[in-house]
């Protein structure tokens, strides 16, 4: 204790743009570090499975483009997350709601037909997908908003209710979205060509890419650009001076939560557009939305940065699976989410030094009047007092 | 009598709701310390793959339990850790663990994934009290884990309201400041009772594997018992007791399918009947939200807040 005491920490007067980059790659470098020492465990050799990785995610152009394809619904639940979680609201259910907005996007796409010209057809989809997400949030919203519950444990217990929901749907029933002539394996229905989303050449990058990157835009438009963004900030840094300020705090809250699930609802509606053409329950319970979470966090909340890392962590995930046909030993597929998970871990660590910096030697720890005057950019990975 | 379909219902449901009891027992002296450990669930995975593994290795279920507990609180520790050394968020920390510990306890567990485990916790009977009809059958033709559930909620209670050590855990999560004034150490109590519910929901993980869960698999193991481990704290309001009466009720309705059969009820799809917990759980939450002066009862007011001493 005596040689820690020696050290102290010191808020950082302003944050250098260099800190905001190196603490995240540090992060994925440590994570790696502790997935190697697993693998070393467990009989597999990191020198093999790494370099493996690399080329299966992102040195090769098959390799890049299914990234690409992985990263697209990262970037919606990425969003979902980075949205509510920077102003203290933890919708932690953009699982359930993924769910909620590909079971939505595909019944309104079945239910269309082939007779609905592609682009409305593809637009019908997706707008379901949103209304779905919406729908699935709904509930924790509306107790968070006006009952003060805490939307934690409503969310994330909403998420088995999706997937118990979804395997219904398909598995434990002959519904709408269940494709009659699988009988021996249920399948879903498959979704009609023109409610397809478009491909790009032979790859499996599909029109949902565009889309998530479209709507990264459009969140940090409407967070910096209009009153809504505005209020929102000054909520995000003091619920009761929003309040005193008048501003409809309830509403806020609402449309924080409402607009993370139809994130989350728009990346499933994406899954079932572009790349799965049925509800299909095995493909898409992935712990898409959980990840997005961590997508979100190495993003630092900031929707523009939700895009690129949800391309690092679709590149982990693509991985993963091309790991399956390795020669010499299989690599469990697991692999991928717990990497993900190290990495988070040590960027919440990493956090600390963004926001402090170490001391050494004894001295007065405490900030100086002048440091506090410009405390660091509103650190949204700061709780915040309920 | 003893056989009845309500006995065994009963039985049944104290037996699914230890698990819960040990977790959220585990989680209500982490939050009573004032740090928020939302990753149960994971401990409670990374907890049942390892006792699985030793278990399985060792042909003895003890061995299993003991090295899931220390799992799981070696995984509390580094929650402990980011929430209090590294001042990290606690909520994002803890989905973090989450994360990892399912991702951890998937890559350990996929060789044996489906296997069966023979190395179980067994009935063990009280002598006596197991006869009492009814009571006994509920309560006491248990095996051991049930029985030290009851001595640690009890424990717990006298802990908390009776000793000098409870009182300071309390004091630090309702204002750590006031008890860093008092002497007390504020960081090491926050990591002794994050990691005691490590501990807890390795144990409870654990229990899942050797007593309830016939072969391991990721997937249906825990199944969220853990998320509803944190509500259940929250219903408790913070005190033992209650948890404890929770956890029955809630492992009663983990076992709805079978007491809804023995009613008699037929042709509710599987699906819908595993769904019916986790939307209990949520209106349960909602529903002491009416009430105001329930919701906040009990709840430590520095709970998922870092403590620095020098930034007040």
């Amino acid at each position: 204790m005596t040689a820690l005491r020696a050290v102290h920490l010191q808020r950082r007067p302003r944050v250098r743009p260099w800190q905001l980059v190196a603490v995240p790659v540090a992060s994925i470098a440590a994570g790696l570090a502790v997935g190697a020492v697993f693998l070393t465990l467990t009989g597999h050799d990191p020198t093999m499975v790494y370099p493996a990785m690399l080329s299966a995610a992102f040195t090769t152009w098959f390799g890049f483009t299914d990234t690409l394809a992985s990263a697209t619904p990262l970037i919606g639940t990425g969003l979902a997350a980075a949205v509510a979680f920077r102003f203290g609201l933890y919708n932690i259910g953009a699982e359930g709601q993924l769910y909620a907005g590909a079971i939505a996007a595909s019944g309104v796409a079945l239910a269309l037909g082939e007779a609905v010209p592609a682009p409305a057809a593809v637009t019908a989809l997706l707008l379901a997908g949103v209304a779905g997400g919406m729908l699935w949030i709904a509930v924790p919203a509306a107790a968070r908003a006006w009952l003060g519950t805490s939307e934690i444990i409503t969310t994330l217990l909403l998420n088995y209710v999706a997937l118990y929901w979804m395997r219904y749907l398909i598995f434990g029933s002959t519904s709408f979205w269940r494709d009659p002539t699988s009988t021996n394996f249920p399948q879903g229905k498959p979704i009609p060509a023109s409610a397809e989303l478009a491909e790009l050449g032979l790859t499996r990058v599909h029109l949902g890419l565009g889309v998530a990157v479209l709507a990264a835009v459009l969140v940090t438009l409407v967070l910096n650009r209009t009153r809504l963004g505005f209020h929102l900030r000054v909520y995000g840094d003091s619920e009761a001076a929003a309040s005193y300020a008048g501003i409809n705090v309830r509403r806020l809250v609402l449309a924080v939560l409402l607009a993370s699930g139809a994130l989350a609802g728009l990346a499933g509606a994406g899954e079932i557009g572009g790349r799965a053409h049925a509800l299909d329950p095995q493909g898409l319970a992935l712990g898409l939305g959980y990840a997005g979470i961590i997508v979100a966090a190495l993003a630092r909340y900031n929707p523009l940065a939700v895009v690129l890392v949800a391309v690092l962590l679709g590149g982990v995930r693509n991985a993963g699976t091309a790991l399956q046909s390795l020669p010499g030993g299989r690599v469990p597929i697991a692999i991928s989410t717990m990497l993900e998970g190290a990495i988070l871990l040590f960027t919440l660590g990493g956090e600390l030094f963004i926001r402090y910096r170490l001391r050494f030697g004894r001295g007065q720890g405490a900030a100086t009047a002048e440091d506090l005057e410009s405390v660091p950019v509103a650190s949204p990975a700061e709780p915040t007092t309920r | 009598m003893n056989d009845s379909a309500i006995v065994l219902t009963l039985a049944a449901a104290v037996a699914a709701g230890t698990p819960l009891a040990l977790a959220a027992l585990g989680e209500l002296l982490t939050e009573r310390a004032g740090v928020l450990n939302l990753g149960v669930e994971g401990m409670m995975l990374l907890g049942a793959v390892t006792a699985f593994l030793v278990g399985d290795a060792t042909a003895d279920p003890w061995l299993g339990l003991v090295t899931g507990m220390l799992t799981g609180g070696a995984l509390a520790a580094v929650h402990a850790f980011l929430s209090v050394t590294m001042r990290a968020n606690q909520i994002v920390a803890g989905l973090a663990l989450v994360i990892f510990g399912t991702g951890l306890s998937t890559f350990l567990g996929q060789p044996v994934e489906g296997r069966p485990l023979t190395a179980r916790i067994t009935t063990a009977a009280v002598p006596v009290l197991a006869d009492i009809p009814v009571a006994g059958r509920i309560l006491f033709q248990q095996d051991l884990v049930v029985y030290a559930t009851w001595a640690l909620v009890l424990a717990a209670t006298f802990y908390l309201t009776r000793t000098r050590a409870g009182l300071s855990l309390r004091a630090v999560g309702e204002s750590p400041a006031t008890a860093d004034a008092m002497g007390v150490r504020v960081a090491a109590t926050r990591y002794a009772h994050t990691i005691a519910g490590g501990l807890l929901a390795g144990a409870g993980g654990a229990y899942l594997i050797l007593a309830r869960v016939p072969s391991w698999s990721q997937a249906a193991t825990t199944n969220g018992v853990g998320w509803i481990a944190l509500a259940l704290v929250v219903f408790s309001s913070w005190r033992p007791l209650r948890l404890l009466a929770g956890a029955y009720l809630f492992g009663a309705a983990l076992r709805a399918n079978f007491a809804l059969q023995a009613a008699g009820v037929r042709g509710i799809p599987a699906e819908v009947l595993a769904l019916l917990p986790y939307l209990l759980t949520i209106a349960v939450m909602i529903g002491l939200s009416f009430s105001d002066l329930r919701r906040r009862a009990g709840a430590p007011a520095a709970l998922g807040l870092p403590y620095v001493r020098d930034e007040r």
